[in-house]
């Protein structure tokens, strides 16, 4: 089967903690029940061609951080697709995020049912909101730690930035310390700043 | 069922669902990993009825996230109405429980 195998995410970036494992990317002609959908992101040749057109920022993740690991016959597909296309959705996919925060907000503060998934949809809505706004800067971060690491950078507590980014561990791979009330409470309060950073952040975009 | 946001609703209401139970930890999420150790520190049979369930609607949503957009499909369209109806067996398993 006609098939290309890359590493991308925190292993290329040299991320590497306790919670790490690695990302792995199958670019197949067919399809692949033979490939354990639960270890690979498994995608079409046509699918990531069509995302490299539209400069989604999967394709610039994988254009600025994967590693190739097997070629049936030498090439290098990623790499011979060459640029994406400009990144231009960057308002809707921020205003995606922004939504995704503001509900899980509203659920963490109305219950404590199902607290874990809701910091975890908190971090996912964080991260990817800076991601996004960072790639239509043209100086993409990818990193877990991206919210830190954009101008204004949230200016959260370490501290309930640990507690999200465990929430995340725990809500996509089950693993981790589990969340105690007290934390829950430290980070509901933490995060009461995100839609101010959220609208400063935009606010650097022309309308 | 295909937007980001309405994927994210769907395993919210999942989670909401199973968690009104009462578990010694509840379920974090809807991956593999996640749902291994729900089943682990509950000590819960994982051939039951409510694991099965779970495990399904998760299948299913994580093969609508991994399609796009313009794949519209029937067949997309049937995996949205299943995830909706096997929301509805977890909803009436966990009234029984």
């Amino acid at each position: 089967m006609n098939m290309h195998i890359y590493a991308f995410g925190s292993i290329c970036r040299g991320e590497i903690d306790l919670g790490s494992d690695v990302d792995l990317l199958a670019c197949v002609g067919g399809p692949a029940e033979q490939i354990d959908h639960e270890k690979y992101s498994v995608y079409r040749y046509e699918r990531i061609q069509a995302l490299w057109k539209e400069g989604n920022p999967f394709a610039w993740h994988l254009h600025l951080e994967s590693r190739l690991l097997f070629s049936p016959d030498g090439t290098d597909f990623l790499n011979d697709l060459g640029k994406p296309a400009r990144y231009i959705a960057d308002a809707r996919d921020c205003t995606k995020f922004q939504r995704l925060f503001d509900r899980s907000y509203h659920e963490l503060r109305q219950s404590s049912n199902s607290a874990t998934f809701h910091l975890s949809c908190i971090f996912l809505a964080i991260r990817n909101f800076a991601t996004c706004h960072s790639l239509s800067l043209g100086q993409p971060i990818f990193s877990r730690k991206s919210p830190l690491m954009v101008l204004p950078s949230l200016d959260i507590d370490p501290q309930a930035f640990s507690i999200l980014t465990r929430a995340r561990l725990l809500s996509t791979r089950g693993y981790g310390e589990n969340i105690t009330n007290e934390e829950v409470v430290a980070a509901i309060k933490a995060v009461a700043i995100v839609p101010r950073w959220m609208e400063a952040l935009r606010s650097q975009h022309s309308p | 069922m295909i937007e980001f946001n309405n994927r994210i609703d769907a395993q919210r209401v999942i989670l909401n669902l199973v968690n009104r139970g009462i578990w010694k930890e509840e379920l974090y999420g809807l991956s593999s990993g996640a749902i291994d150790r729900w089943v682990r520190v509950n000590g819960i049979d994982p051939a039951a009825d409510l694991p099965r369930a779970i495990r399904e609607s998760a299948d299913k949503l994580f093969f609508l996230a991994n399609k796009s957009q313009e794949q519209v499909t029937d067949e997309y369209r049937l995996l949205s109405v299943e995830v909706l109806e096997l929301t509805q067996r977890i909803a009436r398993i966990i009234d029984i429980v």
